[in-house]
């Protein structure tokens, strides 16, 4: 009896989580077509883990390319930033519940174009092997054998579980470790745990400036394009988003933004008209 | 990824969680007692020590105590650790056990001493007018009646060990829950969450059930 009693609430639990998720989204989308009224909140949903798009900076305050990228886009629109820091692993369930307007936070397009409503790509990436100086690692076939690192819900994750991307790569290594953010996953590597860490070139770069004694192999694991996944049919909201960021590379605020961040600065793929 | 293969992925990060889970108890819960005689002992340089112990154990996050335990002697001594091996298992492993079963172990000394302090004086002093070495009172006497009090506080310690196994993820430790937020993730789904909300559940009502069973074979009395 008690047995039966536990099954039957327990689906009753999952039934309301999953209708309580369609309910708020249906009814912040009306919210965000709504925005005549009083000045539109736009919520910026991102990851404080991931310098240099978004992490909490010198100064103890949340910043990075892509929270300054986004407070410039609500002042050219005229809408208020409200900064909506989430766990990365909970992103779609901030985004489906309204919590936040978007995903933005060096988030990746490609294998989940169909998953979001995408604006323009505004940086490229790409992943790459990360090892220490004195490694015998020298390629990517020297892989084979060793263990590896990678953060949890990455492109590099994906890349290295997809198999037209580089899952054959992966069947080769003694293990893939998977850490909770790149943070430990380069402690590790620094103590001998791990072997070398597949990473993206842009969070690489920012490890590698403060850490001396690590490089990227020659070979490349794969490439990608960063870009703001709003939640799927609000289009609306996604083109104003779009206009006001070729706006702000056309006034140039994109480019003195980027400069602040050499670690991604050459990776901006944005360019004002007739300047390729 | 079908609903099948996501289940036999998420149950074989189950297996994992009950391992860790049954290898923290094995050690934890005599550790537990070897800290409150410590703590208890006359030479009290030796029950100072136990003190501090037990204050930084509950006193600091177990994520953090987990993260020291396994990057303290490599920052502390510049050893390799992620180089070592004990009877072929990685250091990362033994780390985890060190780190649950001593901050497990904190917690159930005083669960063990909240016990043994809650018997009245007048049974000390019984069994030593019926002759009672004192050994004797405390293993004879004094043991069986604590381990029958302290049943109900050590259940609610075991059941938030099963869900606290969860942190061992911070070093990688492939249980239900790192599973769960990794297909998450990648199907961009909350179901897994729920398959693990349901796992966690009948563990916890297994743990549950074993616990009152034991409670009731001690109601010598009734």
């Amino acid at each position: 009896m008690k047995k039966i009693l536990a099954i039957g609430l327990s689906v009753l639990m999952t039934a309301f989580l999953f209708a309580g998720c369609t309910k708020q989204a249906g009814s912040t989308t009306s919210e965000a077509q709504n925005t005549s009224g009083e000045k539109f909140v736009f919520k910026h949903g991102f990851d404080l883990d991931y310098p240099p798009y978004s992490y909490r900076n010198d100064d103890g305050e949340m910043g990075g390319f892509d929270v300054e990228l986004c407070q410039a886009v609500c002042e050219y629109n005229g809408w208020d930033y409200q900064p909506v820091p989430f766990n990365w692993d909970a992103k779609d369930a901030e985004l489906s519940a309204g919590n936040c307007d978007c995903i933005w936070s060096g988030f990746t397009r490609n294998g989940r174009e169909d998953d979001y409503t995408w604006s323009i790509s505004y940086s490229d990436n790409t992943q790459m092997i990360m090892v220490p100086d004195d490694s015998d690692i020298k390629t990517l076939a020297d892989l084979e054998g060793k263990v590896v690192g990678v953060q949890t819900a990455t492109s590099a994750y994906d890349l290295l579980n997809d198999e037209e991307g580089q899952l054959e790569l992966k069947n080769t290594f003694k293990d893939l470790k998977v850490y909770d953010t790149y943070t430990i996953a380069f402690n590790d590597l620094q103590v001998g745990g791990i072997d070398a860490i597949a990473i993206d070139v842009t969070s690489g770069n920012f490890l590698m400036n403060s850490n001396k004694g690590y490089h990227f192999l020659d070979d490349v694991l794969g490439s990608e394009q960063y870009a703001i996944g709003f939640r799927k049919g609000e289009e609306e909201l996604c083109e104003q988003v779009n206009q006001a960021l070729l706006a702000l590379v056309e006034n140039g605020t994109y480019d003195q933004i980027g400069q602040k961040y050499p670690d991604i600065y050459e990776y901006l793929c944005l360019k004002p008209e007739g300047q390729e | 990824m079908t609903f099948p293969t996501m289940l036999m992925t998420m149950a074989s990060g189950m297996l994992r969680t009950i391992l860790l889970f049954i290898l923290t108890l094995l050690g934890s819960i005599p550790f537990g007692m070897l800290v409150v005689a410590c703590k208890k002992s006359k030479f009290k340089p030796l029950a100072w020590l136990t003190e501090i112990y037990i204050a930084i154990m509950r006193g600091t996050p177990l994520m953090l105590q987990l993260l020291v335990w396994y990057f303290g002697p490599a920052y502390l001594f510049g050893w390799k650790v992620g180089k070592f091996s004990i009877f072929g298992l990685e250091y990362r492993f033994i780390a985890l056990l060190i780190g649950f079963v001593l901050n497990y172990a904190a917690y159930f000394a005083e669960i063990y001493r909240s016990g043994i302090d809650s018997m009245p004086v007048g049974q000390y002093e019984a069994a030593e007018i019926l002759g009672y070495s004192k050994p004797q009172t405390f293993f004879g006497i004094i043991l069986p009646q604590v381990v029958k009090r302290v049943l109900p506080a050590v259940t609610n310690e075991v059941i938030t060990l099963v869900k606290d196994t969860s942190l061992a993820s911070i070093l990688t430790y492939e249980e239900v829950f790192s599973l769960a937020k990794q297909i998450s993730a990648s199907q961009t789904s909350f179901l897994p969450f729920v398959v693990a909300g349901v796992f966690y559940f009948i563990a916890n009502y297994v743990v549950a059930w074993i616990m009152k069973a034991l409670e009731k074979s001690m109601q010598y009395y009734k």
